[in-house]
Protein backbone atom coordinates (compact mmCIF):
# COMPACT_ATOMS: atom_id res chain seq x y z
CA UNK A 1 0.00 0.00 0.00
CA UNK A 2 1.32 3.52 -0.96
CA UNK A 3 2.29 5.80 1.87
CA UNK A 4 -0.79 8.18 0.70
CA UNK A 5 -3.13 5.29 0.55
CA UNK A 6 -1.90 4.75 4.23
CA UNK A 7 -2.54 8.52 5.09
CA UNK A 8 -5.94 8.18 4.01
CA UNK A 9 -6.58 5.32 5.46
CA UNK A 10 -5.70 6.33 8.75
CA UNK A 11 -7.24 9.96 8.68
CA UNK A 12 -10.43 8.19 7.25
CA UNK A 13 -10.62 5.67 10.09
CA UNK A 14 -9.63 8.80 13.24
CA UNK A 15 -12.28 10.82 11.42
CA UNK A 16 -15.12 7.99 11.35
CA UNK A 17 -14.50 6.76 14.49
CA UNK A 18 -15.14 10.70 15.67
CA UNK A 19 -18.56 10.11 13.45
CA UNK A 20 -19.44 7.06 15.09
CA UNK A 21 -18.79 7.90 18.68
CA UNK A 22 -18.68 12.08 18.65
CA UNK A 23 -16.85 11.72 22.18
CA UNK A 24 -14.14 14.16 21.33
CA UNK A 25 -14.87 17.22 19.27
CA UNK A 26 -18.10 17.49 20.60
CA UNK A 27 -16.88 17.64 23.99
CA UNK A 28 -13.80 19.72 23.36
CA UNK A 29 -16.86 22.22 21.70
CA UNK A 30 -18.55 22.39 25.25
CA UNK A 31 -15.46 22.35 26.94
CA UNK A 32 -14.17 25.46 25.20
CA UNK A 33 -17.61 27.26 25.59
CA UNK A 34 -17.72 26.55 29.35
CA UNK A 35 -14.04 27.60 29.83
CA UNK A 36 -14.58 31.16 27.94
CA UNK A 37 -17.96 31.49 30.35
CA UNK A 38 -15.75 30.73 33.27
CA UNK A 39 -12.83 33.22 32.49
CA UNK A 40 -15.44 35.94 31.79
CA UNK A 41 -16.19 35.43 35.29
CA UNK A 42 -12.97 34.49 36.23
CA UNK A 43 -12.04 38.56 35.33
CA UNK A 44 -14.66 39.78 37.19
CA UNK A 45 -15.87 42.44 35.62
CA UNK A 46 -19.44 43.03 33.77
CA UNK A 47 -17.94 45.26 31.12
CA UNK A 48 -19.87 44.36 27.65
CA UNK A 49 -16.69 44.82 25.71
CA UNK A 50 -13.92 42.47 26.64
CA UNK A 51 -11.91 43.37 23.24
CA UNK A 52 -8.65 43.69 24.58
CA UNK A 53 -8.78 40.54 26.43
CA UNK A 54 -9.87 38.55 23.28
CA UNK A 55 -7.01 36.61 22.50
CA UNK A 56 -6.49 35.04 26.23
CA UNK A 57 -10.33 34.20 25.71
CA UNK A 58 -10.26 32.34 23.02
CA UNK A 59 -6.73 30.67 22.90
CA UNK A 60 -6.42 29.82 27.06
CA UNK A 61 -9.81 27.41 26.59
CA UNK A 62 -8.47 26.58 23.10
CA UNK A 63 -4.82 25.40 24.44
CA UNK A 64 -6.75 23.46 27.18
CA UNK A 65 -9.50 21.80 24.93
CA UNK A 66 -6.09 20.79 22.50
CA UNK A 67 -4.82 18.92 25.78
CA UNK A 68 -7.70 16.97 26.23
CA UNK A 69 -8.41 16.32 22.41
CA UNK A 70 -5.07 15.08 22.09
CA UNK A 71 -4.92 13.20 24.85
CA UNK A 72 -8.03 11.21 24.33
CA UNK A 73 -7.13 10.54 20.80
CA UNK A 74 -4.06 8.20 21.31
CA UNK A 75 -6.17 6.96 25.09
CA UNK A 76 -8.87 5.03 22.67
CA UNK A 77 -6.31 3.51 20.37
CA UNK A 78 -4.39 2.36 23.51
CA UNK A 79 -7.23 0.87 25.21
CA UNK A 80 -8.28 -0.86 22.16
CA UNK A 81 -5.30 -1.50 21.47
CA UNK A 82 -5.11 -0.23 17.84
CA UNK A 83 -2.49 1.18 18.47
CA UNK A 84 -0.22 -1.96 18.84
CA UNK A 85 -1.61 -2.98 15.69
CA UNK A 86 -0.49 0.11 13.76
CA UNK A 87 2.67 0.00 15.34
CA UNK A 88 3.31 -3.88 13.34
CA UNK A 89 1.69 -3.07 10.43
CA UNK A 90 4.27 -1.85 7.59
CA UNK A 91 2.98 1.57 7.95
CA UNK A 92 5.63 4.30 8.44
CA UNK A 93 5.77 6.37 11.29
CA UNK A 94 5.74 9.63 9.49
CA UNK A 95 2.29 8.99 7.66
CA UNK A 96 1.50 7.85 11.14
CA UNK A 97 2.66 11.38 12.53
CA UNK A 98 1.24 13.08 9.79
CA UNK A 99 -2.01 11.33 9.62
CA UNK A 100 -2.83 11.63 13.55
CA UNK A 101 -1.65 15.60 13.37
CA UNK A 102 -4.19 15.97 10.53
CA UNK A 103 -6.73 14.36 12.27
CA UNK A 104 -5.48 17.03 15.66
CA UNK A 105 -6.25 19.94 12.94
CA UNK A 106 -9.72 18.61 12.22
CA UNK A 107 -10.92 18.59 16.05
CA UNK A 108 -9.43 22.00 16.62
CA UNK A 109 -11.19 23.72 13.42
CA UNK A 110 -14.43 21.98 14.25
CA UNK A 111 -14.16 23.70 18.02
CA UNK A 112 -12.76 27.12 16.05
CA UNK A 113 -16.08 27.07 14.24
CA UNK A 114 -17.91 27.26 17.27
CA UNK A 115 -15.75 28.85 19.01
CA UNK A 116 -14.38 32.07 17.17
CA UNK A 117 -17.88 33.27 15.98
CA UNK A 118 -18.71 33.08 19.85
CA UNK A 119 -16.11 35.25 20.86
CA UNK A 120 -17.31 38.10 18.34
CA UNK A 121 -21.13 37.61 20.06
CA UNK A 122 -19.82 37.32 23.69
CA UNK A 123 -16.87 39.68 24.08
CA UNK A 124 -15.65 42.15 20.86
CA UNK A 125 -17.50 45.49 20.38
CA UNK A 126 -17.15 46.61 16.89
CA UNK A 127 -16.47 45.48 13.47
CA UNK A 128 -16.36 41.46 13.80
CA UNK A 129 -17.91 39.64 11.22
CA UNK A 130 -15.15 40.91 8.20
CA UNK A 131 -12.46 39.39 10.04
CA UNK A 132 -13.28 35.93 11.12
CA UNK A 133 -11.18 34.52 7.35
CA UNK A 134 -8.42 36.26 8.55
CA UNK A 135 -8.83 35.21 12.32
CA UNK A 136 -9.74 31.37 11.18
CA UNK A 137 -6.06 31.42 8.80
CA UNK A 138 -4.58 32.38 12.03
CA UNK A 139 -5.98 29.67 13.63
CA UNK A 140 -5.47 27.02 10.95
CA UNK A 141 -1.21 28.24 11.31
CA UNK A 142 -1.81 27.24 15.13
CA UNK A 143 -3.58 24.51 15.01
CA UNK A 144 -0.67 22.39 12.51
CA UNK A 145 1.46 23.48 15.12
CA UNK A 146 -0.73 21.91 18.04
CA UNK A 147 -1.62 18.89 15.94
CA UNK A 148 2.18 17.88 14.87
CA UNK A 149 3.79 18.98 18.63
CA UNK A 150 0.46 16.95 20.12
CA UNK A 151 1.05 13.88 18.27
CA UNK A 152 5.03 13.35 19.29
CA UNK A 153 4.39 14.31 22.97
CA UNK A 154 1.07 12.53 23.20
CA UNK A 155 2.92 9.12 21.88
CA UNK A 156 5.54 9.65 24.56
CA UNK A 157 2.53 10.61 27.53
CA UNK A 158 0.30 7.79 26.72
CA UNK A 159 3.11 5.26 27.38
CA UNK A 160 3.51 6.39 31.04
CA UNK A 161 1.91 5.09 33.70
CA UNK A 162 0.17 8.87 35.10
CA UNK A 163 -0.59 9.56 31.45
CA UNK A 164 -3.53 11.84 32.04
CA UNK A 165 -1.27 14.11 34.22
CA UNK A 166 2.02 13.67 32.23
CA UNK A 167 0.81 14.72 28.81
CA UNK A 168 -0.57 18.71 30.17
CA UNK A 169 2.47 18.73 32.07
CA UNK A 170 4.47 18.43 29.42
CA UNK A 171 2.54 19.73 26.44
CA UNK A 172 0.77 22.91 28.19
CA UNK A 173 4.79 24.90 28.31
CA UNK A 174 6.05 23.31 25.26
CA UNK A 175 2.50 25.54 23.85
CA UNK A 176 3.18 28.83 24.95
CA UNK A 177 4.79 30.57 21.97
CA UNK A 178 1.91 29.22 19.73
CA UNK A 179 -0.43 30.75 22.52
CA UNK A 180 1.09 33.80 22.47
CA UNK A 181 1.54 34.29 18.70
CA UNK A 182 -2.20 33.15 17.92
CA UNK A 183 -3.24 35.53 20.73
CA UNK A 184 -1.32 38.08 19.48
CA UNK A 185 -2.84 37.60 16.21
CA UNK A 186 -5.97 37.36 17.42
CA UNK A 187 -5.64 40.57 19.56
CA UNK A 188 -4.37 42.23 15.66
CA UNK A 189 -7.27 41.45 14.03
CA UNK A 190 -10.06 42.57 16.63
CA UNK A 191 -8.27 45.03 18.92
CA UNK A 192 -6.46 47.72 16.56
CA UNK A 193 -7.12 45.92 12.98
CA UNK A 194 -2.80 45.89 12.90
CA UNK A 195 -2.88 43.63 9.70
CA UNK A 196 1.24 44.48 9.78
CA UNK A 197 1.62 43.27 13.60
CA UNK A 198 -1.05 39.81 12.45
CA UNK A 199 1.08 39.43 9.64
CA UNK A 200 4.39 38.71 11.63
CA UNK A 201 2.46 36.78 14.09
CA UNK A 202 0.75 34.48 11.33
CA UNK A 203 4.92 34.09 10.00
CA UNK A 204 6.11 33.45 13.47
CA UNK A 205 2.90 31.05 13.85
CA UNK A 206 4.07 29.55 10.54
CA UNK A 207 7.60 29.05 11.36
CA UNK A 208 6.59 27.39 14.78
CA UNK A 209 4.55 25.25 12.96
CA UNK A 210 8.10 24.18 10.63
CA UNK A 211 10.28 23.79 13.75
CA UNK A 212 8.05 21.28 15.62
CA UNK A 213 7.49 19.55 12.17
CA UNK A 214 10.70 18.96 11.77
CA UNK A 215 11.97 18.02 15.13
CA UNK A 216 8.86 15.79 15.25
CA UNK A 217 10.01 14.37 11.58
CA UNK A 218 13.20 13.60 13.05
CA UNK A 219 12.46 12.14 16.21
CA UNK A 220 9.26 10.16 16.14
CA UNK A 221 10.51 6.76 15.09
CA UNK A 222 12.67 6.94 18.38
CA UNK A 223 9.01 7.32 20.49
CA UNK A 224 7.94 3.64 18.99
CA UNK A 225 11.35 1.79 18.89
CA UNK A 226 10.55 -0.78 20.50
CA UNK B 1 19.51 0.15 25.26
CA UNK B 2 22.77 -1.56 24.12
CA UNK B 3 25.80 -2.15 25.34
CA UNK B 4 29.04 0.27 23.91
CA UNK B 5 31.24 -2.76 23.45
CA UNK B 6 34.49 -1.11 25.08
CA UNK B 7 34.82 -0.18 28.38
CA UNK B 8 34.12 2.82 29.89
CA UNK B 9 36.83 5.14 30.64
CA UNK B 10 36.73 6.04 34.53
CA UNK B 11 34.30 8.87 35.11
CA UNK B 12 35.93 9.90 38.11
CA UNK B 13 39.37 10.51 36.37
CA UNK B 14 40.78 14.13 36.91
CA UNK B 15 37.84 15.18 39.16
CA UNK B 16 39.76 15.83 41.92
CA UNK B 17 41.54 19.01 39.54
CA UNK B 18 38.09 20.00 38.19
CA UNK B 19 36.95 20.66 41.89
CA UNK B 20 39.69 22.61 42.67
CA UNK B 21 39.77 24.73 39.59
CA UNK B 22 36.01 25.01 40.27
CA UNK B 23 36.59 26.15 44.00
CA UNK B 24 39.37 28.37 43.59
CA UNK B 25 38.03 30.03 40.03
CA UNK B 26 35.03 30.71 42.44
CA UNK B 27 36.73 32.84 44.89
CA UNK B 28 38.47 34.78 42.22
CA UNK B 29 35.15 35.59 40.68
CA UNK B 30 33.36 35.96 43.83
CA UNK B 31 36.24 38.73 45.21
CA UNK B 32 36.76 40.47 41.92
CA UNK B 33 32.64 40.79 41.52
CA UNK B 34 32.57 42.13 45.02
CA UNK B 35 36.02 43.94 45.77
CA UNK B 36 37.84 44.97 42.37
CA UNK B 37 35.17 45.11 39.77
CA UNK B 38 34.39 49.06 38.60
CA UNK B 39 30.74 50.02 40.40
CA UNK B 40 28.37 51.76 37.72
CA UNK B 41 25.47 54.29 38.26
CA UNK B 42 23.37 51.22 39.67
CA UNK B 43 25.46 50.92 42.93
CA UNK B 44 25.44 47.48 44.64
CA UNK B 45 22.68 45.68 42.93
CA UNK B 46 24.69 45.53 39.83
CA UNK B 47 27.12 42.97 42.05
CA UNK B 48 24.68 40.29 41.61
CA UNK B 49 24.73 40.56 37.76
CA UNK B 50 27.90 38.67 37.91
CA UNK B 51 26.43 35.74 39.55
CA UNK B 52 23.12 36.09 37.29
CA UNK B 53 24.62 36.55 33.66
CA UNK B 54 27.06 33.53 33.98
CA UNK B 55 24.31 31.27 35.67
CA UNK B 56 21.76 32.27 32.56
CA UNK B 57 24.03 31.50 29.89
CA UNK B 58 25.51 28.48 31.65
CA UNK B 59 22.11 27.01 31.39
CA UNK B 60 20.96 27.20 28.27
CA UNK B 61 24.77 25.56 27.47
CA UNK B 62 23.51 22.91 29.86
CA UNK B 63 20.39 22.40 27.98
CA UNK B 64 22.27 22.67 24.48
CA UNK B 65 24.55 19.67 26.21
CA UNK B 66 21.65 17.69 26.94
CA UNK B 67 20.05 18.41 23.42
CA UNK B 68 23.67 17.02 21.96
CA UNK B 69 23.47 14.00 24.23
CA UNK B 70 19.72 13.14 23.19
CA UNK B 71 20.77 13.34 19.66
CA UNK B 72 23.80 11.28 20.31
CA UNK B 73 21.46 8.43 22.25
CA UNK B 74 18.93 8.34 19.61
CA UNK B 75 21.25 7.56 17.25
CA UNK B 76 23.85 5.23 19.10
CA UNK B 77 21.28 3.90 21.96
CA UNK B 78 24.43 4.29 24.40
CA UNK B 79 22.77 4.67 28.32
CA UNK B 80 25.77 6.80 29.03
CA UNK B 81 24.34 9.75 26.81
CA UNK B 82 20.75 8.95 28.67
CA UNK B 83 22.96 9.66 31.96
CA UNK B 84 24.81 12.82 30.88
CA UNK B 85 20.98 13.96 29.49
CA UNK B 86 19.14 12.98 32.70
CA UNK B 87 21.90 15.32 34.70
CA UNK B 88 22.83 18.13 32.06
CA UNK B 89 18.82 18.68 32.47
CA UNK B 90 18.77 18.37 36.36
CA UNK B 91 22.00 21.36 36.18
CA UNK B 92 20.58 23.18 33.61
CA UNK B 93 16.98 23.49 35.62
CA UNK B 94 18.72 24.36 38.78
CA UNK B 95 20.96 26.65 36.80
CA UNK B 96 17.92 28.14 35.75
CA UNK B 97 16.02 28.87 39.38
CA UNK B 98 19.02 30.28 40.37
CA UNK B 99 18.66 32.33 37.26
CA UNK B 100 14.98 33.55 38.20
CA UNK B 101 15.87 33.91 41.86
CA UNK B 102 19.11 36.44 41.13
CA UNK B 103 16.89 37.82 38.49
CA UNK B 104 14.00 38.80 40.92
CA UNK B 105 16.33 39.99 43.44
CA UNK B 106 18.35 42.39 40.69
CA UNK B 107 14.65 43.83 40.03
CA UNK B 108 14.00 44.67 43.62
CA UNK B 109 16.59 46.51 44.02
CA UNK B 110 16.85 48.07 40.44
CA UNK B 111 12.75 48.53 39.48
CA UNK B 112 11.60 48.23 43.05
CA UNK B 113 9.41 44.95 42.38
CA UNK B 114 10.22 41.39 42.41
CA UNK B 115 8.68 40.42 38.99
CA UNK B 116 7.66 42.01 36.23
CA UNK B 117 5.65 40.48 33.36
CA UNK B 118 7.43 43.16 30.96
CA UNK B 119 10.62 41.33 31.58
CA UNK B 120 10.79 39.10 28.72
CA UNK B 121 13.85 37.18 29.63
CA UNK B 122 12.92 36.74 33.29
CA UNK B 123 9.37 34.83 31.96
CA UNK B 124 11.55 33.43 29.29
CA UNK B 125 13.25 32.04 31.57
CA UNK B 126 9.95 30.98 33.69
CA UNK B 127 8.75 29.22 31.04
CA UNK B 128 11.96 27.29 30.52
CA UNK B 129 12.30 26.11 34.15
CA UNK B 130 8.51 24.96 33.50
CA UNK B 131 9.45 22.92 29.91
CA UNK B 132 12.11 21.17 32.12
CA UNK B 133 10.85 20.75 35.39
CA UNK B 134 8.22 18.97 33.12
CA UNK B 135 11.05 16.69 31.50
CA UNK B 136 11.67 14.89 35.09
CA UNK B 137 7.43 13.99 35.56
CA UNK B 138 7.77 12.70 31.86
CA UNK B 139 10.97 10.88 32.87
CA UNK B 140 9.83 9.54 35.97
CA UNK B 141 6.49 8.37 34.76
CA UNK B 142 8.19 6.44 32.15
CA UNK B 143 8.36 2.71 31.98
CA UNK B 144 12.55 1.16 32.40
CA UNK B 145 12.46 0.50 28.91
CA UNK B 146 11.42 3.51 27.12
CA UNK B 147 12.73 6.42 30.30
CA UNK B 148 15.88 7.08 28.11
CA UNK B 149 14.43 7.52 24.28
CA UNK B 150 11.21 9.76 25.79
CA UNK B 151 14.20 11.54 27.63
CA UNK B 152 15.84 12.14 24.58
CA UNK B 153 13.08 13.50 22.76
CA UNK B 154 12.21 15.24 25.28
CA UNK B 155 15.61 16.99 25.21
CA UNK B 156 15.71 17.66 21.95
CA UNK B 157 11.69 19.20 21.55
CA UNK B 158 12.26 21.62 24.69
CA UNK B 159 16.11 22.81 23.46
CA UNK B 160 14.41 23.61 20.20
CA UNK B 161 11.48 25.33 22.04
CA UNK B 162 13.91 27.89 23.58
CA UNK B 163 14.20 30.63 21.43
CA UNK B 164 10.61 29.94 20.24
CA UNK B 165 9.71 30.83 23.64
CA UNK B 166 12.02 33.69 24.08
CA UNK B 167 10.87 35.14 20.60
CA UNK B 168 7.25 34.75 21.27
CA UNK B 169 7.75 36.51 24.81
CA UNK B 170 9.95 39.12 23.61
CA UNK B 171 7.33 40.06 20.18
CA UNK B 172 4.46 40.05 22.97
CA UNK B 173 5.84 42.92 25.35
CA UNK B 174 7.35 45.62 25.69
CA UNK B 175 11.13 44.78 26.26
CA UNK B 176 12.52 46.34 29.81
CA UNK B 177 15.43 43.90 30.42
CA UNK B 178 18.67 45.95 30.18
CA UNK B 179 20.30 44.85 26.61
CA UNK B 180 24.12 45.43 27.03
CA UNK B 181 24.63 43.27 24.11
CA UNK B 182 22.68 43.96 20.72
CA UNK B 183 23.61 44.57 16.85
CA UNK B 184 25.43 47.87 17.82
CA UNK B 185 28.39 45.75 19.95
CA UNK B 186 28.86 45.62 23.66
CA UNK B 187 28.08 48.25 25.80
CA UNK B 188 29.53 47.24 29.16
CA UNK B 189 32.16 48.72 30.99
CA UNK B 190 35.96 46.84 29.83
CA UNK B 191 36.48 46.13 34.07
CA UNK B 192 33.02 45.22 34.40
CA UNK B 193 33.08 42.66 31.00
CA UNK B 194 36.37 41.34 32.30
CA UNK B 195 34.95 40.10 35.59
CA UNK B 196 32.16 38.90 33.99
CA UNK B 197 33.74 36.34 32.04
CA UNK B 198 35.95 35.15 34.51
CA UNK B 199 32.83 34.62 36.36
CA UNK B 200 31.26 32.66 33.29
CA UNK B 201 34.25 31.07 33.10
CA UNK B 202 33.86 30.09 36.78
CA UNK B 203 30.24 28.80 36.41
CA UNK B 204 31.09 26.43 33.53
CA UNK B 205 33.73 24.89 35.23
CA UNK B 206 31.48 24.40 37.99
CA UNK B 207 28.53 22.99 35.62
CA UNK B 208 31.51 20.57 34.47
CA UNK B 209 32.62 19.55 37.72
CA UNK B 210 29.16 18.88 38.96
CA UNK B 211 28.46 17.03 35.68
CA UNK B 212 31.23 14.72 36.12
CA UNK B 213 30.84 14.35 40.03
CA UNK B 214 27.03 13.14 39.42
CA UNK B 215 28.24 10.51 36.37
CA UNK B 216 30.72 9.38 38.62
CA UNK B 217 28.15 8.62 41.78
CA UNK B 218 25.28 7.29 39.42
CA UNK B 219 28.30 4.98 37.51
CA UNK B 220 29.29 3.83 40.69
CA UNK B 221 25.76 2.97 41.69
CA UNK B 222 25.35 1.18 38.87
CA UNK B 223 28.34 -0.99 39.93
CA UNK B 224 27.60 -1.47 43.27
CA UNK B 225 24.41 -2.81 41.92
CA UNK B 226 26.08 -5.11 40.04
CA UNK B 227 28.16 -6.28 42.80
CA UNK B 228 25.43 -6.91 45.43
CA UNK B 229 23.49 -9.46 42.23
CA UNK B 230 27.15 -11.30 41.91
CA UNK B 231 27.39 -11.85 45.97
CA UNK B 232 23.54 -12.61 45.55
CA UNK B 233 23.87 -15.53 43.61
CA UNK B 234 27.06 -16.88 44.56
CA UNK B 235 26.04 -16.76 48.53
Amino acid sequence: MSARRQFRALVLKDLRLELRTRDTAVAMTLFVVIAMVVLQFGFGTRESDLTRFAGGLLWVPLAFAAVLGVGRSYVAEREQRVLDGLLVAPVSRFVMLLARAVAIVGYLLAVQVVAVPLLGIFFVKGPYWGDIGWLMLACLLADIAIGVLGTLVAAMAVFTRARELVLPVIFLPLLVPVVIAAAGATHAVVGPNDMAQYRNYCLFLAGIAVTFGLVAYATFDAVFDD
Amino acid sequence: MTDSGSEPRAPGRGIAAWAIASAVLMAVAIIGAFFVAPENADGDIQSILYLHVPLAMMSLGAFLVACVAGILYLRRRDERYDEVVAVSVGLGLLFVILTIISGSIWARGYWGTWWRWQDPRLVTYLIIALIYAAFFVLRNSSEDDSRARFSAVFAVVGFVSVPLSFYAVRRAQDAVHPTPIDSNGIHIDSGILLWLVVAQVAVAVVFVTLLKLELLQRRTDRALGRLRRVLEDTA
